[in-house]
């Protein structure tokens, strides 16, 4: 060779060289790339790939009460599945279909056909859901003599009381598809899953749900069963401890369906530390309803229910009730004499306006102002010290504001007064007053506010914000996590003396007044009745109570509302008396609470003995 | 000099590269574990494995032949290897076993024969022998005319098989063959450029073909009625080669002198569009028509062509760095590669002996190429350089497709890798290859 080509020879080689160095390097980052890189999400692709899932729901965490009685539980839920693998003999399969076909309520011809196009595809599908527990015992038995039978065991939320603190407990529901992608990336939801729609379920619905199970099958590009990999417990989630007291929710729940309208709400708080002992909101709804699987039937029971929850966002005039804060108004003034009587004629004349009494009481001094409610009693007094001076102890009492409980939608209610109306560059007229000293008026309260105002009295003068968990409990590691505690908001500062003036008062409204219902033997039981003026109908009745074992601080305080009940006394007294001998175990409760038994409903326990999935 | 080309003669009087050689035998090795682990849970497992065990004494028995026997021997009867070529060809058209739509195995009492692997091989040595003996010429277009007309009647037969594959896969090694042998660059470069049309035009033929909404445009119907027949074709060939004369002579008129050649050239140019269209109408198969869309949009597809290669990326992903082990990959075992053996045995190797494996393979086809041009460099000889010159583009494709096409840089061609895949044909012939650049260094210039 010349020795020309030969310089073109080399040269050429040497790009050729350089060609495959190039080739060599950008080969290798990419398979870098592709291999350590992205190895895990291949990895978990190449694992998609290759299993297949029989999902088992995992048992919602449960909801306790305080006193340990489950209100929202798990009930067994069985399917069938059949794994069809391999060559399937059709004399197996009619054989086969003939023995099941009975306990799944099924025709032979149905069930063959389900059975040879599930073998057909190779595939793990279900030949039933939802099967009743009695027919799991025969299915059980049946499965031991045919392989790639499985008897799969769920769990259906379940709530044994039903209505029971529903507007609490809230309601499960399914997840459209942006929701879902939303919470898949997060905890592996399942797209058919179901998720707390209201409140504790979806509040706490990161908490309550478990973690599924499922058997792990190993499948080959045709999807046909090769192995399987895995029989993956569920874990169950942790279950959720409330503040309620079972027999007082219970009581109240009971007393407001028994109500005369049936409509209203009651809240009972723990005076001590500000725990809702009961939360209840007529009418309620039974979340039941929404656990069928069948989508379809979803809506229809949607449309059923009354989310609508009294106790926190139904907003009236405390009416009568509100002569607590005149009374305290008028005793830290420190000119009232309490024994001083003033005479009831049964109206009162404003100037022009004449305000009626809703009843000739005859002189009344503070205590008989109180007992009978005498609105005479009490425009004289509020006259006498001024809206201001009334408004201060409504503020220190927090009216107007939201108690703070941790539920959604809560009404703050109104503030009424002359510097609150000021702000609204109004005027604030003689006759405001009069109103605002009975409760009237613009003055607006929700049910639980005025259980929180009950408490803060009882309690003299701690406003504490209502709080209803207790501690989550996790069923894996046994570890409590405390979630409630009590808070005090804000100090109503009277005077002790006055405190003492209205203990006295409110009792004497129980032992000798408008609030005799719930007067009790042995017990020291306080307070006062309201009867909101309606101008669209019937009036609303209110009860205002609390109580507590003699030598003792008050341990419960309770507001009952009525809707359209008419008479505080009549509507809402009932019910504030069922609560306080459920709470003290008097009466019909002294026998205890009645619980479900084991025999009335299935309970499917987290943490149970038995294998989830029986035979192989 | 760079990476040591000079400094091999160094290595003394000895009649065999090691290098090439240990690269060769660990590379033969690995195929062969690969291949048992790849179709550990075929059907066929047994024949595949003993299929393999046969062919690797008759592999060395080739490599054998192509070290002893002095290279120069095809350079002197490259007119009878010529001939032995087309007879092959020829014969494997008219008795070859009709095979998944194509017609190119013979099928014999004791084994079967791919003829297409050992004449890609063959057809390198004789367009080397053929170049050598252009020697100063090799600047002239003739010598490129020459090759071209040397190697129609192969590349025709093959398409006639029809293994369309193997032609795409062998075209570039010719292309560095010439490059090696001195080929005047700009023509190389208008060569790469027409097939890059022809490519092109087939391109989107297949895309038309496949997306039938798009003949309502008035040209592309009239294209589309020119490709579907035959006669239409030949008159529009001639109209074609007039217009491009015409244009010509006019301009010779003008009296403005134009080379001929770019009137030629624009003749082909329009005349490769149109029988791209005719490729892509009557040869090219269904699923080949889908692996050059899945090309064009990897993601239009997943179930199809592009799904094959995201199995084949999800498997080699999945090995991660030290993969799963031989016999426990649970893509490949459960079928989710397609070709685990042949096209896509990669994947496998990513699986299971994750990226040091292909790491290690990727190495060693670099020292295999990198041995081959230091051989070239060494040659005593203008046709052992032209001989290691092809043997290296061959071996350079292969390594480019079958990696390529795993990381996503080239479309599925479906040719084997050779050494790992299975295919008898493939590692006799490949295994003759580089027998024939041991030969070549047997023989070098002694330092």
């Amino acid at each position: 060779m010349s020795s020309s080509t030969k310089i073109i020879f080399s040269m050429r080689l040497k790009n050729l060289m350089t060609l495959v160095w190039i080739a060599g390097v950008v080969i290798a980052l990419r398979l870098v790339d592709i291999q350590i890189l992205r190895h895990d999400s291949y990895l978990q692709m190449a694992e998609r790939n290759r299993t297949q899932i029989i999902y088992q729901t995992a048992p919602r965490g449960r909801v306790f009460t305080a006193d340990g009685v489950a209100i929202a539980s798990n009930a067994p839920a069985f399917s069938l599945y059949y794994l069809g693998a391999g060559k399937i003999n059709p004399t197996y399969l009619n054989q086969m279909a003939a023995d099941f076909a009975p306990h799944l309520n099924m025709p032979v011809a149905e069930l063959v056909a389900k059975l040879t196009k599930i073998a057909a595809s190779g595939k793990a599908a279900p030949l039933a859901e939802n099967l009743s527990t009695k027919s799991t015992m025969a299915l059980q038995e049946l499965q031991l003599y045919y392989p790639g039978i499985y008897l799969v065991e769920e769990t259906k939320r379940s709530y044994p009381y039903e209505s029971l603190a529903s507007h609490l407990l809230g309601y499960l529901g399914s997840m459209d598809e942006r929701e879902w992608k939303k919470r898949d990336l997060q905890l592996g939801y399942r797209f058919n899953a179901k998720v707390g729609k209201n409140g504790i379920e979806k509040k706490f619905e990161k908490e309550l749900k478990g973690r599924d199970g499922g058997i792990y099958l190993e499948v080959d590009y045709r999807g046909r069963v090769k192995s399987i990999i895995e029989d993956k417990k569920w874990a169950a989630g942790s279950d959720v401890y409330l503040t309620l007291n079972f027999a007082v929710q219970q009581a109240a729940e009971e007393g407001l369906r028994e109500s005369l309208t049936g409509r209203g709400a009651a809240v009972a708080l723990d005076p001590r530390t500000g725990a809702v002992l009961a939360l209840a909101s007529a009418p309620a709804y039974n979340p039941n309803n929404f656990v069928p699987y069948s989508d379809e039937e979803a809506p229809k029971n949607a449309k059923k229910i009354n989310e609508y929850n009294l106790a926190i966002q139904g907003v009236y005039p405390p009416a009568s009730t509100f002569k607590i804060i005149t009374g305290a108004a008028a005793l830290e003034d420190g000119n009232l004499d309490v024994n001083k009587k003033i005479n009831c004629t049964g109206k009162y004349n404003s100037g022009p306006r004449v305000f009626k009494c809703w009843g000739t009481h005859g002189p009344v001094d503070f205590f008989e102002g109180m007992s009978n409610s005498c609105d005479v009693y009490f425009y004289t007094v509020a006259s006498q010290i001024g809206a201001a001076a009334i408004e201060r102890v409504e503020r220190m009492f927090m009216f107007g504001r939201q108690t703070g409980i941790d539920l959604p939608g809560e009404k703050a209610g109104n503030l009424y007064g002359p510097t609150r109306r000021a702000r609204n560059k109004t005027y604030w007229f003689v006759g405001d007053t009069l109103n605002l000293s009975i409760g009237q008026g613009e003055l607006l309260v929700t049910p639980l506010k005025l259980a929180q105002f009950a408490a803060a009295i009882a309690s003299r003068g701690n406003v504490y914000r209502p709080y209803y968990v207790d501690k989550i409990v996790s069923n894996q590691t046994g570890k409590t996590e405390q979630m409630g505690q009590p808070e005090i908001l804000q100090h109503a500062d009277l005077k002790p003396e006055t405190y003492n003036t209205l203990f006295k008062a409110l009792k004497y409204t129980v032992d000798k007044g408008t609030a005799r219902r719930v007067k009790m033997e042995g017990l020291e039981v306080y307070g006062k009745t309201g009867t909101a003026q309606n101008p669209h109908g019937a009036d609303h009745g209110w009860f205002l109570a609390f109580a507590g074992r003699p030598g003792e601080a008050p341990s419960i305080a309770l507001a009952v509302f009525v809707e359209f009940g008419e008479g505080g006394s009549s509507a809402a007294g009932p019910v504030a008396r069922k609560m306080l001998e459920a709470y003290f175990g008097r009466g019909k409760y002294a026998q205890g609470i009645s619980k479900l038994s084991e025999e009335d409903y299935q309970e499917l326990l987290p943490l149970g003995e038995e294998e989830h999935v029986v035979g192989d | 000099m760079l990476w040591g080309i000079k400094s091999i003669p160094s290595m003394g009087r000895s009649r065999l590269d090691y290098g090439l050689f240990i690269a060769m035998v660990g590379l033969v090795l690995l195929g062969a574990l690969c291949i048992m682990s790849a179709v550990n849970s075929l059907s066929f497992t047994h024949a595949v494995v003993r299929t393999h065990l046969v062919a690797l004494p008759v592999g060395a028995f080739a490599f054998f032949i192509g070290w002893s026997f002095n290279y120069q021997i095809y350079d002197e009867q490259w007119k009878a290897l010529y001939g032995f070529i087309l007879m092959l060809l020829v014969g494997v058209l008219l008795f070859g076993s009709y095979q998944r739509g194509s017609r190119s195995w013979f099928v014999l009492p004791f084994f079967s024969m791919q003829p297409s692997e050992i004449c890609r091989v063959a057809s390198i040595l004789v367009a080397a022998a053929f170049l050598d003996r252009r020697g100063r010429r090799m600047r002239d277009t003739s010598s490129l005319i020459g090759v071209g007309f040397l190697l129609i009647p192969v590349f025709g037969l093959i398409m006639m098989q029809p293994d369309f594959s193997s032609v795409v896969v062998t075209f570039p090694a010719f292309l560095i063959l010439l490059y090696c042998a001195g080929a005047n660059i700009f023509y190389l470069g208008l060569i790469v450029v027409l097939a890059g049309v022809a490519g092109f035009f087939t391109i989107s033929w297949t895309y038309i073909y496949l997306h039938p909404e798009l003949m309502e445009y008035g040209m592309i119907r009239i294209f589309h009625a020119l490709a579907y027949n035959g006669w239409y074709m030949v008159g529009f060939s001639i109209l074609v080669t007039l217009l491009g004369y015409g244009a010509w002579w006019f301009f010779k008129q003008l009296r403005i002198f134009l080379p001929s050649f770019y009137f030629v050239l624009a003749t082909l140019v329009v005349l490769a569009g149109l029988f791209g269209g005719i490729f892509v109408e009557h040869q090219m198969k269904p699923h080949q028509r889908k692996r050059v869309e899945t090309f064009l949009a990897p993601k239009s597809d997943p179930k199809g062509a592009g799904y094959n290669v995201l199995q084949a990326q999800i498997a080699m992903g999945a090995g991660g760095l030290t993969g799963t082990g031989l016999f426990s990959g649970t893509q490949s075992r459960l079928g989710f590669v397609p070709e685990r053996h042949t096209d896509f045995i990669l994947a496998v190797v990513g699986e299971e002996l994750g990226l040091w494996g292909t790491l290690l393979i990727l190495g060693l086809y670099l020292l295999i190429l990198w041995r081959i041009i230091a051989v070239a460099y060494m040659s005593s000889d203008r046709y052992g350089y032209l001989v290691c010159a092809g043997i290296f583009g061959m071996f350079f494709t292969y390594m480019m497709v079958n990696f390529g096409m795993l990381i996503g840089l080239v479309p599925v061609a479906g040719i084997p890798l050779p050494f790992i895949s299975y295919g008898g044909s493939n590692l006799v012939s490949s295994l003759w290859a580089l027998g024939v650049v041991q030969s070549v260094y047997a023989r070098r210039i002694r330092a």
